[in-house]
């Protein structure tokens, strides 16, 4: 199913040419990253408590709602007895999860041992989101009725409409109206796009293109934190934004809500929101507003894939066949360019467009930066249900996928590595020596022992000169280290054993002519 | 609360009827937010305040007899089938049933209760249960087949407690907690004459009803059977030419 | 499971069949509403098809007879015609275990002009699921021999005591046989002790199988009159838990015999009530004292034969209710029927009377009604 970006952020890269790709947070990550003074404000009102409570992980929420209504503290051994031995590394990564969150907190009870307990303001509000009973969210006063209330369909073709014309502006196809500078800001800001040296106009980047293959949820949440990061600079108070966008994430879609009560800063972030498409307004002024369902469980990045129950999902209008050929059953200009990036398009109807993916166009895809996971992801998100209806699963014709694979496995056919060759040991002694040092501090590229030649990289490289030079001053008292540090020098009178060093460190040296030079010293050559 | 996906729904059942408390029939309620409770809880909660009230009140007659639970299951059971049929495809969804009960067994419902489980059992659909009062030996064998859990609650004021602590968890994050474990069920059959259970029976071959002793007519089906005596020397002598 | 040709005509021989003139382009010129009626007349044609109210043998002894000559490895069946045939073979086996939990399957292969027994009449299906993926390496060779399978087949079903319904079920690739004597008195020996045959032929129609399906029976299986009823001795073991101590460890002795596990040391298992020998699985029959065991859900799982659920009535809808009974599904335009059920008058959906009828056997209009709910009183 599309990748969230989870994965890619923790691509290990050892090529030289590092790439950099899209990081999207989830909701954990980002929380993390804040001061805890955020976090404890931010706790204070339900909707954030139960963002956070659903985006723990599987055994953590169970934990949670198991100590939610005890009142002492719970013995740490008691609640490591709770999960299953063969899953104790999860249990350990799931208590560091809720520690660094700080939803509970270690402390100790009567008789020493140590023990958990929940976050008070954490534990109160959670039970507030659960019972009732506390403040209402502030956007929720009673509203008379709108007698022009807009139904589901309206809302989500207003979201689609806005959310696609951010997307569209990004891919550079300009037929709708432009976004505000604002909206410009944030995706320059988020590295999707960045300006031109020519002419100063946007033009997106790599990871623009692996934001553009994302599923819709992960777009928006990817975009609203990046929005998030810029708040502060507008005069906007985080936290603020942070509840009124989880109240809006947990209401029913299809409802009004009133804009009483709203502080300025609130009501600027509304207007954004409306621009993106994540509520409807009727006016700027109007005293009601709609959320939309981009803006409804927002922080749902994490499921993997499929969205919701109702016949409401987006229509998958992909069909691959094992020719690779592709059939796309839209009329979207978007989507066709979003297909372009990666298929040869060759025809196009009213209702669809037929591609073909080749080495060609997949390869000017992984050289744009798109990842062969994201071209799946991709497809797998947007299939036919026709495609899924017959066999769960292999959907896609997995010759299709593997040649993907492969052809992007085939530009990391050669790795690019930046290093020095030592070659012409005097003794396999030596070479072995120096390998296992290599071998120890990690710098040992490649070795070959037939032919005694090593290559070691630029770090180790410089650590074996700095290491050379000591051994060498050691040995042969009268040689030392002066103006550049990979210059060894020597006296005069032990010219024969200074002959044997160079000989034996060296692998170029010259001598100076003694005669010429009457000064005390030698200078050996560079090694 | 678990998961956004989730979706809910509840059904009560005493002795005349069984009926869906939530969804209930009819257009959902005009929710407001008032205090801090989420939204589509709210909904919940009300509803179904709402549709006990009326079964309660409507239901006036004092006779008591059993609760027909096997049949509110079926209608369950009905219900998962047609979410099956209309989700996208490709999505999976992991069903299961809560039946919390106070009533008591009965072998007149039994093959109500034997359809239903092997149902579930086909459709993977997980039938747990949770026993306010009496042993249900019935239930206990249903959780079985269909790899449920069974509880029997010894103290009513823990009831959320065991809710929480082992009936939250779906299916698949079960095996990572520690819960009850499986006791061994007994499935002895009992005989359609006296209703005991019984080790070793006779069994119709036409309508497979269990006897705990020799009878030259079937009760159910009025077949007639031939006398037993040659019949069973017939099939020791051949099993000895063998 | 016989010959499925009509004996009136060839299939060449009908007329053209104009099938496309059925869909029919409503007034907008879409074809989705006929298309749909189609499929829905279809689903209940199925549902009607199946109302057999019959008695049905309960224990039934079907052993399997199998072509491996080398007429099988043809590959008109995709990857050939013995792949294809085990992996339906799988499938049919684990119906026929579901369906029948307390019957009996064996396994024979026809090769080389002789027969060869590969597994005994025995219940625990998962190990014919097994044999039958073992079979994918028989060598195909020879040709088949039908006296040959179906003689050793009546061997071992001639022991049967007859309340048993002795079934053989021929699965025939090759279009010859080639038998030691003359097969008709093979086929009037099974006919003599009661063994109904089908055959399932892969390739054209042969003369000599479609007699034997013939005079040995017609399909679907009824209770033949022959089938004696009589009371079978059957065991229920249970665990026998005595409280406070725990079970002894004892070998059991299903795998005593067998050459690739040994007899396993466990302390679970049952007991046969007559003489406490174990058994890891039911249903098995008993290796000591001949007691056939089982557990009562096995018995339980025929009994939706016997009392089948109620059948539904079609009607026009015309708003009797707003949703179904079962599903709670609101009616809407595309339900042009609605189902009524006889016995408690609740109103049904198509998919809830085909979920009905095919899977839950029980109806739950009737099953939540006081005055219905117990099957047992309504007479066979």
């Amino acid at each position: 199913m599309a990748d969230n970006g989870i994965g890619t952020s923790h691509q290990a890269n050892t090529a030289l040419i590092q790439a950099s790709n899209l990081e999207c947070k989830n909701l954990y990550d980002y929380l993390r990253t804040r001061p805890s003074t955020l976090l404890d404000r931010l706790y204070n009102h339900p909707a954030i408590c139960l963002a956070v409570y659903r985006e723990l992980p599987e055994i953590a929420r169970q934990y949670v709602i198991r100590i939610l209504f005890v009142e002492q503290p719970v013995p740490q051994a008691v609640v490591a007895s709770w999960c299953h031995q063969s899953y104790s590394k999860e249990h350990t990564h799931v208590c560091q999860v809720l520690s660094d969150l700080f939803v509970w907190h270690e402390a100790p009870i009567p008789g020493g041992l140590p023990g958990w307990i929940l976050n008070s303001t954490f534990k109160r509000n959670l039970k507030t989101a659960l019972l009732g009973g506390g403040k209402p969210w502030s956007m929720s006063s009673a509203l008379e009725a709108d007698n022009k209330a807009r139904d589901v369909s309206f809302l989500d073709g207003y979201s689609a409409e806005r959310w696609e014309c951010v997307l569209h502006y990004m891919v550079g196809s300009q037929q709708q109206e432009g976004i505000s500078a604002d909206a410009v800001r944030i995706l320059l800001h988020a590295g999707l796009m960045k300006r031109d040296e020519d002419d100063g106009s946007p033009v997106i980047t790599r990871q623009g293109f692996q934001f553009l293959l994302l599923d819709r949820q992960a777009q928006v949440w990817h975009f609203l934190l990046q929005y998030l990061d810029t708040v502060e600079q507008r005069g906007l108070d985080l936290g603020e934004c942070l509840t009124f966008l989880f109240q809006l994430s947990f209401s029913t879609l299809g409802k009004d809500y009133s804009t009483e009560g709203m502080s300025q800063g609130l009501l600027i972030f509304l207007q954004h929101l409306r621009e993106f498409g994540l509520v409807y307004q009727r006016k700027r002024k109007a005293g009601r507003f709609y959320p939309t369902r981009l803006a409804l469980n927002i922080t749902c990045s994490q499921n993997k894939g499929v969205p919701v129950l109702e016949e409401d999902a987006p229509k998958g209008y992909i069909i691959v066949e094992t020719n690779y050929r592709v059939y796309a059953y839209t009329d979207s200009n978007l989507q066709v360019a979003l297909l372009g990036l990666f298929t040869e398009l060759l025809y196009r109807f009213p209702n669809v467009v037929v591609g073909i993916i080749t080495r060609e166009s997949v390869r000017q895809a992984l050289r744009g930066g798109i990842t062969s996971e994201q071209i799946i992801g991709y497809l797998k998100q947007h299939i036919h249900s026709q495609m899924l209806s017959g066999d769960n699963k292999n959907a896609l014709p997995p010759t299709v996928l593997d040649q993907i694979k492969l052809w992007e496995l085939e530009r990391n056919r050669l790795i690019y590595s930046e290093g020095v060759l030592y070659s012409q040991f005097l003794s396999q002694a030596d070479f072995n020596a120096l390998k296992q040092y290599a071998q120890q501090t990690g710098c040992l590229i490649w070795s070959n022992k037939e032919k005694r030649t090593m290559v070691v990289n630029k770090t180790g490289h410089d650590d074996r000169k700095k290491l050379e030079i000591e051994e060498c001053v050691k040995i042969y008292p009268n040689i030392y280290n002066r103006n550049l540090p990979n210059e060894i020098w020597c006296d005069d009178a032990d010219h024969e054993h200074c002959i044997e060093a160079f000989q034996r460190f060296c692998p170029r040296h010259f001598i100076i002519d003694m005669m010429f030079v009457k000064s005390t010293t030698w200078p050996v050559c560079q090694f | 609360m678990q998961k956004a996906q989730n979706k809910l729904a509840i059904m009560a059942c005493h002795s005349k009827i069984s009926k869906f408390v939530y969804p209930g029939p009819g257009k959902p309620l005009d929710i407001r937010q008032v205090d801090g409770q989420y939204e589509v809880f709210t909904l919940v909660e009300k509803t179904v305040k709402q549709n006990l009230m009326k079964i309660l009140t409507t239901e006036t007659s004092t006779v008591y007899t059993e609760s027909l639970l096997a049949g509110t299951i079926a209608m369950a059971l009905c219900y998962i089938a047609r979410i099956l049929r209309t989700k996208t495809p490709g999505l999976k969804i992991n069903s299961r049933i809560l039946t919390v009960t106070g009533s008591g067994d009965s072998a007149s419902q039994y093959m109500n209760y034997m359809n239903v489980f092997f149902t579930a059992q086909k459709q993977n659909v997980v039938i747990d249960v949770c026993a306010l009062d009496q042993h249900l030996s019935l239930l206990q064998q249903g959780c079985d087949i269909t790899n449920g859990l069974y509880l029997r609650i010894p103290q009513i004021q823990g009831l959320l407690q065991y809710l929480l602590w082992v009936f939250l968890p779906e299916p698949p994050v079960r095996q990572k907690l520690v819960l009850p474990p499986p006791v061994k069920v007994d499935y002895r059959a009992a005989c359609f004459c006296h209703r005991e259970l019984i080790d070793v029976g006779y069994v119709c071959s036409v309508c497979l009803s269990i006897f705990c002793k020799f009878s030259p007519i079937c009760t159910t089906c009025h077949t007639v059977f031939k006398i037993p005596g040659p019949l069973t020397v017939k099939s020791k002598k051949k099993k000895i030419k063998l | 499971m016989a010959d499925d040709e009509d004996p009136k005509e060839y299939r060449w021989e009908t007329g053209y069949e104009k099938t496309w003139e059925a869909i029919k382009e409503d007034d907008d010129g879409f074809l989705e509403a006929s298309v749909a009626e189609i499929i829905q007349r279809a689903k209940r044609k199925r549902q009607q098809n199946k109302q057999v109210n019959s008695k049905l043998g309960m224990m039934r002894h079907l052993y399997v007879v199998l072509d491996c000559s080398d007429a099988m490895s043809a590959q008109d069946l995709k990857p050939t015609r013995l792949l294809c045939t085990l992996k339906i073979l799988e499938n049919f086996i684990e119906e026929f275990f579901d369906q029948n939990p307390i019957s009996q399957m064996g396994i024979i292969i026809m090769h080389n002009k002789r027969a060869e027994r590969i597994c005994d009449l025995g219940g625990n299906f998962r190990k014919y699921i097994k044999t039958v993926n073992g079979l994918t390496k028989t060598a195909l060779i020879g040709e088949p021999s039908l006296q040959n399978g179906l003689e050793l087949a009546l061997k071992s079903l001639k022991l049967l005591p007859s309340h048993a319904s002795r079934e053989i079920l021929v699965i025939m690739g090759s279009l010859t046989t080639c038998d030691p004597s003359d097969i008709n008195k093979t086929i009037s020996m099974l006919k003599h002790e009661g063994v109904r045959c089908s055959v399932v032929g892969l390739a054209a129609e042969v003369h000599v199988c479609r007699q034997l399906a013939n005079e040995t029976g017609v399909d679907p299986p009824p209770a033949a009159v022959c089938l004696e009823s009589s009371l079978i001795k059957m065991g229920f073991p249970h665990q026998m838990i005595v409280e406070g101590t725990e079970e002894p460890l004892t070998m059991c002795m299903c795998h005593v015999d067998s050459t690739e596990e040994g007899s396993k040391l466990t302390t679970g298992g049952y007991y046969c009530p007559q003489c406490y020998s174990k058994y890891c699985e039911l249903p098995v029959e008993c290796r000591s004292c001949g007691l056939t065991l089982v557990s009562a859900p096995h018995l339980a799982r025929s009994y939706h034969h016997l009392f089948p659920a109620a059948s539904y009535r079609e009607i026009e809808f015309d708003n009797q209710s707003l949703n179904c009974f079962a599903c709670q599904k609101i009616f809407s335009e595309a339900d042009k029927q609605v189902y009524l059920c006889s016995n408690c008058q609740q109103y049904f959906c198509l998919d809830c009377d085909i979920f009905v009828h095919d899977i839950l056997h029980t109806c739950p209009g009737c099953a939540t009604n006081p005055t219905t709910f117990q099957m047992f009183q309504s007479q066979m």
